[in-house]
């Protein structure tokens, strides 16, 4: 039986709360919006036609697995990564890195978290955990999104690691192998809001950053016409208010972590008109929670005319006027 | 130190609650203060998109962010704990109160 003496802490988001989780156990003082904020995870992109997607789709954060890459550029922070084709060299890897008393990040599939409720359990291929434990039918799991340790049976998380489908885990698992003594944190913010303003205005892909919500806000009249009926378009309007709010802390939320981040960067580097930023992008928050609730309130009553649909329309491009004009201004205070 | 939310102040939550989500069928006093407010067993039964509905109500008469779910998830487990929400984030806000 192997227990890691490990400090479990909840987090806002399971990618974002798992690095700060690791990096805090081994030694590191570093929040949570702090990671997020360096590693430019602030982002947004719409994806009207997808093979990998049947209805169109959003993301508001950027793609897994970035925030730890960026880290290690930005930071100096490095982390060993491993995946696997073969399930039993994967398990024996973590079983190996547990004897050694190493805390793991893994990638897993959501849906086999069974301590989680059922109801609140779906396919997500990439849910991060902290494995901390082994014993002969259970492993000894950190999860952002839990109050405690949980016990997680081995055959769950083995499963859970090497499902299949979109963005498939392929048993990935990562911990920290080298943190700097002095990390300049001074430039690792800067680099990272100048990022995340990049990301967010200047890539040149039309449905990438404030692009893509402009995207969305003119595609969204189409939906109608793309779902099968009443009922589908009901349950995809509502996907909204889960993709915002509820898988990955949501748009609102990572609007919020982004804040909490632009409050911290002020105090470290100094720079106090980083406040004002934070308050503007809190209400920015605000603003897509208030769209996602119109969003869910719609389709939860099956109110889902052409009237409805463009109203939502115009929240999103009032999202994307705001997001246009913030990251904007933002840029040329931090150049 | 957050102080034991008062009874006053768990009443006017469930008096929040019941106005925000159009529910007259129920009386506030029967609404238990521990019981989960989503599916077990409480007299009101939420749903999700009352959850949100919530934290609006909640930020916008008691200037309080429930800013992730994670956070809403545990705060709106039942009255009590929304209580305790609002008395320690209010705590924080003016701390030369306390």
């Amino acid at each position: 039986m192997i227990t890691i003496p490990y400090k479990h802490k909840m987090a806002a988001h399971c990618e974002s709360g798992s690095i700060t989780s690791l990096l805090n156990n081994a030694g590191l003082d570093i929040t949570e919006p702090m990671v997020f904020g360096i590693s430019s995870g602030i982002f947004f992109g719409y994806f009207h036609k997808m093979k990998s997607f049947p209805f169109p789709t959003f993301i508001v954060r950027n793609k897994p697995g970035k925030m730890r890459e960026n880290l290690t550029k930005r930071a100096g922070i490095k982390f060993h990564t491993y995946t696997f084709k073969d399930p039993e060299k994967g398990r024996q890897m973590l079983n190996r890195l547990l004897e050694q008393n190493i805390p793991t990040a893994a990638q897993v599939d959501f849906f086999y978290m069974d301590y989680i409720p059922s109801w609140e359990r779906v396919h997500i291929n990439v849910h991060f955990i902290v494995v901390v434990g082994l014993n002969t039918y259970h492993y000894l799991v950190s999860d952002s999104y839990f109050p405690e340790l949980v016990s997680l049976k081995t055959e769950s998380l083995n499963t859970a690691r090497f499902a299949g489908g979109n963005m498939s885990p392929k048993g990935f698992l990562f911990h920290p192998e080298f943190i700097p003594k002095d990390i300049d944190y001074e430039k690792a913010i800067i680099k990272g809001i100048k990022k995340s303003c990049f990301n967010m205005l200047k890539i040149p892909i039309p449905f990438l950053g404030v692009k893509g919500i402009r995207l969305f806000a003119k595609k969204i009249i189409e939906w109608p016409s793309l779902a099968r009926d009443t009922e589908h378009l009901s349950h995809e309007i509502m996907k909204i208010n889960i993709l915002l709010e509820d898988q990955g802390t949501g748009g609102g939320g990572f609007r919020f972590m982004f804040a909490t981040f632009l409050q911290q960067a002020a105090g470290m580097i100094n720079e106090p008109e980083l406040l004002d930023f934070s308050k503007k992008m809190m209400e920015i928050g605000d603003g897509w929670r208030e769209f996602s609730l119109l969003a869910a309130r719609f389709g939860k009553n099956r109110d889902l005319g052409p009237e409805r649909m463009k109203e939502l329309s115009e929240k999103l491009m009032d999202r994307a006027q705001v997001e246009q004009q913030f990251f904007s201004q933002l840029y040329k205070t931090i150049k | 130190m957050t102080e034991i939310p008062s009874a006053e102040l768990k009443m006017e939550i469930k008096k929040l609650i019941m106005n925000t989500l159009n529910i007259n069928d129920v009386n506030p006093a029967e609404v238990d203060d521990e019981l989960p407010l989503f599916g077990g067993g409480n007299k009101l039964s939420l749903d999700s998109v009352d959850a949100l509905e919530i934290i609006m109500a909640i930020q916008r008469t008691y200037q309080v962010r429930i800013a992730d779910q994670n956070l809403a998830r545990y705060t709106l487990r039942s009255i009590n704990s929304i209580a305790e929400f609002i008395e320690s984030e209010k705590a924080k806000q003016h701390p030369e109160t306390k």
